[in-house]
């Protein structure tokens, strides 16, 4: 109790703030008055701390109410503070950070965005922009786009393409070309934040107080800034393994896409998109690829399509090995690209797995950067599992001035084009007078493996789950895309469904397609189903031939009827 | 102006000529302003060059030690309009002014060369 009264004393004391302190036990009054207290505030203990006549509570609760603002507010901010140095610091300088801080700055607040990269263990940095920009969704298309160049080469020679020389990829050329767009990327982001004023800091930002953060860039120098609002849209970083030479011998995304050398024979762990995106550019250019996976392919997404992903890139040229994983790395030479050897295990019995390759890469897995930047100090919570943000439908997080977005919240998509409509809608509703909130549902994306796989709405699973099956329609087709057939390429292997709710009208509520161009095939069906797509509705549109999309205005075989959907003809 | 063939062999030198200075300071930083040709009263046909070069020159103290800095005339009109010279070719250059860092994606672009600021960070940041 001693301790207590005495921690809320400094407390006040390191604020400036006077206080006046009644000692019950050196009052004669002192009982009547702890009973007093009792009835006006249900609170028998002391401290008993009152501010300008409001009750606040106990020691926990005055430190509470100071580390989420509300202390200051009942003081009135000007006794405490100076006005604080910006209205709006935003930490984190990618999708979210950026659309966040440049709408807010257009709206004439004060803004300031930190970004900084924490080198990977094998030293890859970039610039400003963020995961999507540097390492994530363009270098990641624009391979994907390289490895598809090679089959259309492939393709070429069917539709009357002659020449002598034998193709060969050179992944130098690709990576500096790929590189480059992103250099002007990053400037460009430099060039739109300072002609709208906003200060852009290349610092690792970290909170020391409320309020208040510290700034250290890459030399070590230090800053202090303060603001009335901040953003967290710190994203994420791949995990790794945690198994011996996984920090030192292997890479991920972070590092793949500015690689300096080939990666050659290369091991891919993980079965996410990442993994299998990757491990399909990288067989598209000519290398030997095997994918290691633990258990199902893309957790999360329809798995009847997942699996039809992972069968067409097995039949393309990429090995898989399911139901290891890795135990450990070792370097045999080193290299660019050295030699590596992997050792795995069995999840289902003894079995060992060794085999050797020139580059192993991690993608199991994405972790938010929310465990070193201070939020514990200001009392921001994070669900500890994950270490991802639990937001409110504002995106606020449990302290009132602390707001996040992006890949980091908890329970949310992470995609780019939510972190920046999140994050723009956020600074309109801060300071624009907007009430509009980011809308989560039916959003549309796209995994961009060799065979490409557009959906929007409920796997099939879920719709299930959510619905009843008895309760759905899902119409199917298989399709030939015309290109493919005198290149000479599969049929029966592109793939279309849509699930209908049999109880609001046949309404669409999950669209899935397997084939060329699926994003953009995909897009225009989102915004239809966002104006509640009915199966009858699609029928009644007219398809455009000859596409991929048409088939979805003329699908009528249902996966009930249990009829054939291999094609024959045209 | 004199005849069409002979100019574009001038300008053609021109350009082998900024290659060749550009590569003899190979190592250091290197930034470039392009602007319009000046006529005989030292005014160029470009009127944003003739805003952007005071606002450049006012900058150039901000320039790191160890760099140059290189100011290139691309040519008469005409001579830049041509989408083939090789200054749009080479060096993908859409607009004068143009002030660069040679090698790398930084570049401002016209009305971009009027910000002091912009100016300054080019120079100054990496």
């Amino acid at each position: 109790m001693a301790f207590d009264m005495s921690q809320v004393k400094e407390l006040f004391r390191s604020i400036g703030v006077e206080y006046y302190a009644l000692e019950l036990d050196a009052t004669d009054d002192g009982a009547s008055i702890q009973q007093v207290l009792v009835e006006l505030t249900n609170q028998r203990t002391v401290p008993n701390v009152f501010v300008n006549g409001t009750h606040i509570g106990g020691c926990d609760a005055t430190y509470q109410a100071y580390q989420d603002g509300s202390l200051q507010k009942l003081l009135g901010d000007n006794q405490i503070t100076e006005p604080y140095e910006y209205d709006l610091i935003i930490i984190g300088g990618g999708s979210g950070g950026l659309a966040c801080s440049k709408e807010a700055a257009t709206l004439g607040k004060k803004v300031m965005v930190l970004d900084y990269v924490v080198p990977t263990p094998l030293g890859t940095s970039w610039g400003l922009g963020g995961t999507c920009v540097n390492v994530g969704c363009i270098p990641k298309k624009l391979m994907h786009q390289a490895a598809l160049l090679g089959q259309a080469l492939q393709d070429s020679r069917k539709y009357g393409w002659q020449y002598e020389e034998q193709v060969k990829h050179n992944w130098e050329i690709m990576v500096e070309a790929i590189q480059n767009y992103i250099g002007s990327l990053n400037w460009g982001y430099r060039v739109s934040l300072r002609e709208k004023s906003v200060t852009y800091l290349n610092s690792y930002g970290e909170f020391v107080e409320p309020h208040k953060i510290k700034a250290t860039n890459r030399k070590g120098q230090v800053t202090y800034h303060t603001a009335e609002t901040f953003v967290l849209a710190t994203g994420e970083r791949p995990r790794y393994l945690g198994i011996p030479g996984d920090k030192e011998f292997c890479i991920t995304s972070d590092d793949l896409f500015s690689l300096p050398y080939c990666p050659g024979k290369t091991l891919v762990v993980g079965a996410s998109y990442v993994a299998l995106e990757c491990a399909g550019f990288l067989a598209g250019l000519g290398l030997d690829v095997t994918v290691m996976v633990r258990s199902i392919l893309l957790r999360g997404f329809d798995q009847e399509m997942a699996e039809k992903v992972g069968a067409y890139m097995e039949t393309h040229g990429v090995k898989f090995v399911r139901k290891f994983v890795p135990v450990q790395v070792e370097q045999l030479e080193q290299g660019m690209p050295g030699r590596l050897k992997v050792t795995a295990k069995s999840t289902e019995g003894s079995e060992i797995f060794a085999e050797e390759y020139n580059t192993v890469l991690i993608a199991i897995g994405r972790d938010a950067c929310t465990r070193n930047i201070g939020l514990q100090t200001i009392g921001v919570k994070i669900n500890e599992k994950n270490g991802k943000v639990p937001v409110n439908d504002e995106e606020q997080t449990n302290v009132p001035y602390v707001y996040a977005i992006g890949d980091i919240l908890d329970g949310k998509l992470e995609l780019t084009p939510v972190a920046i409509q999140a994050g723009r809608l956020l600074a309109q509703r801060l300071y624009g007078g907007s009430s509009r909130k980011c809308d989560y549902i039916n959003v549309p994306t796209t995994v961009f493996t060799p065979l490409e796989y557009g959906s929007c709405g409920y796997p099939e699973e879920k719709a299930m789950e959510e619905y009843g099956k008895q309760n759905l329609e899902v119409y199917h087709t298989l399709f030939w895309p015309l290109e493919w057939t005198v290149a000479g390429r599969d049929n029966n292997t592109c793939y279309a469904k849509i699930i209908c709710n049999k109880q609001d009208n046949n309404r669409v509520i999950g669209l899935h397609v397997l084939g060329p161009n699926a994003g953009e095939v995909t897009q225009g069906f989102a915004a239809a189903i966002k104006c509640g797509l009915t199966k009858e509705l699609l029928d009644e549109t007219i398809g455009i031939h000859p596409t991929c999309a048409e088939v979805f205005t003329t699908m009528d075989i249902t996966k009930s009827s249990g009829q054939d959907i291999t094609q024959k003809g045209c | 102006m004199a005849d069409p063939h002979l100019t574009k062999g001038i300008f053609h030198t021109l350009w082998h000529h900024f290659v060749r200075t550009a590569q003899s300071y190979h190592g250091r930083p290197i930034f470039v302003l392009f602007c319009g040709d000046k006529d005989a009263e030292g005014r160029s046909w470009c009127p944003d060059c003739v805003t952007a070069e005071p606002i450049v020159r006012k900058e150039l103290h901000n320039l790191p030690d160890e760099s140059v800095f290189i100011y290139c005339l691309v040519g008469d009109r005409p001579y830049w309009k041509d989408p083939n010279n090789e200054f749009r070719k080479n060096l993908k250059l859409t607009g004068v002014p143009t002030l660069l860092k040679y090698g790398t994606p930084q570049k401002l672009v016209e009305e971009e060369c009027f910000k002091a600021e912009l100016v300054r960070m080019l120079f100054t940041e990496d």
